[in-house]
């Protein structure tokens, strides 16, 4: 008998796993235990995939602690909550400026190149804000090393 | 599901979901991060899990899968390098660390296919069913077990002949 897995799968092949990890029918296993009592390289195929699975069981293969994703589902809860105060804030700004534009607009004592120099400065301030916030902002996202404590 | 419930099980899952994360993408920052922003998405929207369709591990264990594919496609390295991996993840301090047993296994581990790596750190690390293997990588229930038998042989292989 040749001692190589094309062999092995001429036997009982996949249906070693299977009946390993309790997945097969009454009859399988019953196939692969009368199979294994004569043939002896099964057999020892069932031992070594059994050793093998525990050993991988036994391995760490993330080294990463439960503390960690504890701290992500607290840092998901913060930046949810962050998301919604940012969502009012920027909503409240939008209303009292848009009130302020009707009632500025809509201010009589005012001559119109008045109104279109304050509008000007106003806005263009307002505008320059904006730009340096949404900078901060891609650069607070894109930043890989805002985490790493100095 | 109860949100505070589904906490508690992320929390325990987050290691297994790391160790399949890293297999399909070979590095343990980007595989956190991964597993990180899963959590994330599934926090975001909790009514997304169906009970009725399978446990909250094989969908949590999809969504980490889906999201390592994602990211694969991103680095449009999908075919070649993944599949070039030699030793998922690990530093050189934490080689030290690590007994030579398990070191030798997770560098076997690392020559294998990346869809057999997946396969076997989901059976014999996070201990799934068939059946949720299945849900998990969206293969037929029937392909599970030939290509977990065949990728147990292939590791038995490289163990071999790493310890030689």
């Amino acid at each position: 008998m040749k001692n190589d897995n094309s062999s092995i799968d001429q036997h009982v092949g996949e249906q070693l796993s299977g009946y390993i990890d309790g997945e097969l029918t009454q009859q399988e296993r019953q196939r692969v235990v009368l199979h294994c009592e004569t043939c002896e390289q099964c057999r020892q195929n069932l031992d070594e995939i059994r050793v093998l699975r525990k050993r991988i069981g036994d391995t760490r293969l993330s080294t990463i602690g439960a503390d960690k994703w504890r701290e992500t589902m607290e840092d998901t809860t913060v930046r949810t909550s962050q998301s919604i105060g940012w969502i009012l804030f920027i909503a409240g700004l939008l209303i009292a400026f848009g009130i302020g534009l009707i009632g500025f607009v809509s201010e009589s004592g005012m001559s119109l190149g008045e109104k279109i120099m304050i509008f000007a400065i106003y806005g263009g301030l307002a505008t320059l804000l904006f730009s340096v916030l949404r900078q901060r902002l891609i650069e607070r996202k894109s930043d890989k090393y805002k985490d790493v404590e100095i | 599901m109860k949100s505070d419930a589904m906490r508690q099980q992320l929390v325990h899952l987050g290691n297994g979901a790391h160790a399949l994360a890293t297999q399909i993408l070979g590095s343990t920052d980007d595989a956190a991060d991964a597993v990180h922003d899963s959590i994330a998405t599934v926090l975001k929207r909790p009514e997304a899990f169906d009970p009725s369709k399978g446990s909250l591990k094989s969908w949590f264990l999809r969504v980490v899968h889906n999201r390592c594919v994602d990211q694969l496609r991103q680095r449009r390295q999908i075919s070649s390098e993944v599949d070039e991996l030699i030793e998922p993840g690990m530093g050189p301090e934490q080689s030290l660390e690590m007994a030579q047993r398990d070191q030798s296994l997770r560098l076997a581990l690392g020559q294998l296919r990346n869809e057999q790596r997946q396969i076997i750190v989901l059976r014999d690390y996070m201990n799934l069913s068939y059946a949720e293997i299945a849900n998990v990588l969206d293969v037929a229930q029937g392909t599970v077990m030939s290509r977990l038998h065949r990728s147990r042989l292939a590791l038995k292989e490289e163990l071999t002949r790493h310890e030689k």
